[in-house]
């Protein structure tokens, strides 16, 4: 599966990074927020400097480009997370990720290139019912200012998790609670965005017509019919995300796959200002339990033939065995104890399924 | 696709009312009481019975589609689910209580290292926090309103209604950490993927309440 998903993020451009597996506890917090900072294993260096074992890669990432100073690139990683999860049975503390980071570019093309490309990754590997949800977390952010929320977490709390009573008892004016109701019930193509910027008023325009340019973008990738509006996906676990951010799920499995969104703020943070950056991990346990339970499994490794040596021939098998690897046929040699089957190096070279004298 | 499982609590304040609202939704139960997942009235639908403190454990990881449990206990796991409806019933309070006798007044009076029992160690654990107050947690199952006066502890966090139960255990709340009711909740998956029933359902029930 790993392979899989290292050939499509290839074929789309992304080059393969490799992260620490230890990073100051600092810089995570500074980076991901306080939350999930909670969640992490630490460590202590040998000098009392506390230290944190991979959480997540973002972070890194972004680090790692300030630090180089590169405003630009495409950037994934296949690697292994370990986190504190107490009440989550579903997961292990340590689990396998692959994502993806793309640093630069026009916000809607980058944003529809790393959902159009989560969603090839999955298809890689034979998951093609993925959908995805969208939110924006800075229109979001903008309808609490507008109507004037001044307790802006309980508002996310009541928002993320649809309650519409908890909402009224957040805020008594009715035209903030028909607008967050939009955010919090609405699901559709980019017609809800539009919706919204109608009841709150002047300066939303530019979301609505940021939304109609990113699902004309998904369309033209094909998959726009897997992928909604719904406003009230803000992924508050990670403090980093600023514009849009996506749940990738499936049917039959009860948690998100995976997801992601635009961190521009977080590169700003550590001193990249006026750095656009976007991207998402999704769980490879999670496709592996999704394949497994829809019966599809992944293909096995490719067969691999055996060239069978008779006595006296064995550089021979030896030889032949190299110029098919060369060929890109996977082999084996063995001694031929008389039955097998494979190809028979002796005087001649046989197939032993077909009879016929073997080349490769 | 399969149908909805509906999750209510097997036992406790919450489960008549939670009953009686399905019914009034027109979902019966048809099997007997010993079935823990029971075929219902209403074709493709399903009624789980577990504990309350379980019940956003099978929503959250998508075994049950809906449930109908308690913000306390939501709360206190802490997973994230939906919350598609206030049902209203099940009012109460998750109050900070003391020995009837004692000098403290409110929750940051308490002594650092001070013992405290509860069901909700970690709702507890968080607000003392919050006020600044460090305390040992121990968890209890129940009838946690003794602990108090038999020594095991120095105060308590749990559930009062009415603080009828307190009053009669020598207990006096000096504090509130929430107010719970009865929520309808649903797994975030299940409302994308099944999001015709799941509104269908929402619907039913609200128009109920």
């Amino acid at each position: 599966m790993e392979n899989r998903f290292r050939e499509t993020f290839e074929l789309w451009g992304y080059r393969e990074v490799r992260t620490s597996t230890v990073d100051y506890f600092d810089i995570i917090r500074g980076g991901a927020g306080e939350g999930f900072a909670d969640s992490i294993f630490k460590v202590q260096d040998s000098d009392g400097r506390l230290l944190s074992m991979r959480g997540e890669v973002t972070t890194q990432i972004a680090r790692m480009l300030v630090s180089k100073a590169r405003s630009e690139g495409r950037l994934f990683y296949i690697t292994n997370c370990i986190r504190f999860m107490e009440a989550k049975p579903l997961s292990q503390r340590e689990f396998w990720q692959a994502g993806a980071e793309l640093v630069g570019g026009r916000e809607a093309e980058a944003d529809a290139e790393v959902i159009a490309l989560s969603l090839g990754a999955l298809e890689s590997v034979g998951i093609r019912e993925a959908r995805v949800d969208l939110g924006n977390v800075e229109l979001f952010r903008r309808v609490a200012e507008r109507f004037g929320i001044g307790d802006f977490d309980a508002l996310r709390r009541a928002v993320a998790s649809k309650s519409l009573g908890d909402l009224k008892r957040v805020t008594p004016d009715e035209g903030a609670q028909e607008a967050l109701s939009c955010i919090m019930t609405r699901r559709g193509g980019p017609e809800v965005v539009r919706e919204l910027s109608g009841m709150v008023g002047e300066g939303f325009d530019g979301y609505a017509d940021y939304f109609d340019e990113l699902f004309g973008l998904l369309k033209t990738y094909g998959c726009a019919d897997r992928v909604r509006v719904d406003l009230s996906t803000l992924r508050e676990e990670m403090k980093y995300y600023n514009g849009t951010v996506f749940e990738i799920f499936l049917g039959g499995l009860g948690v998100p796959i995976g997801g992601g969104g635009r961190y521009d703020s977080m590169m700003k943070e550590f001193g990249l200002g006026d750095t656009r950056a976007t991207g998402f991990a999704m769980s490879v346990d999670l496709c592996v339990k999704a394949l497994e339970a829809s019966g599809l499994g992944l293909e096995g490794p490719r067969a691999s033939t055996a060239v069978l040596y008779c006595d006296g021939f064995r550089d021979k098998a030896i030889r032949l065995a190299c110029e098919m690897r060369r060929k890109g046929i996977i082999c084996t040699v063995e001694r031929y104890s008389g039955q097998g089957e494979g190809i028979a190096v002796g005087r001649e070279i046989v197939d032993l399924r077909t009879g016929r004298r073997y080349a490769p | 696709m399969r149908g909805l499982i509906i999750a209510v609590p097997n036992k406790g304040r919450l489960r008549e009312p939670a009953l009686r609202l399905l019914d009034s939704a027109g979902i019966r139960r048809i099997d007997d009481d010993r079935v823990y997942l029971a075929n219902t009235t209403m074709d493709g639908v399903q009624v789980l019975s577990v504990r309350a403190m379980d019940i956003p454990v099978y929503v959250y990881n998508g075994i049950a589609d809906l449930g109908i449990t308690g913000r306390d206990v939501i709360a206190e796991t802490g997973l994230e689910v939906y919350e598609l409806a206030d049902l209203g019933f099940g009012a109460c309070d998750l109050v900070v209580a003391v020995k009837e006798g004692s000098p403290h007044g409110q929750p940051k009076d308490l002594p650092q290292g001070s013992k405290v029992a509860t069901e909700f160690p970690n709702l507890a654990r968080r607000y003392f926090n919050e006020n600044g107050v460090q305390v040992e947690i121990i968890t209890l199952r129940g009838a946690v309103e003794i602990a108090p006066v038999l020594g095991l502890v120095d105060g308590i966090v749990d559930l009062s209604s009415t603080g009828a139960t307190l009053e009669r255990n020598g207990l006096k709340p000096i504090g509130k950490v929430l107010s719970s009711t009865a929520r309808l909740i649903c797994n975030k998956v299940s409302y994308r993927t099944k999001y015709d029933m799941v509104e269908k359902m929402v619907n039913r029930i609200r128009g109920r309440l």
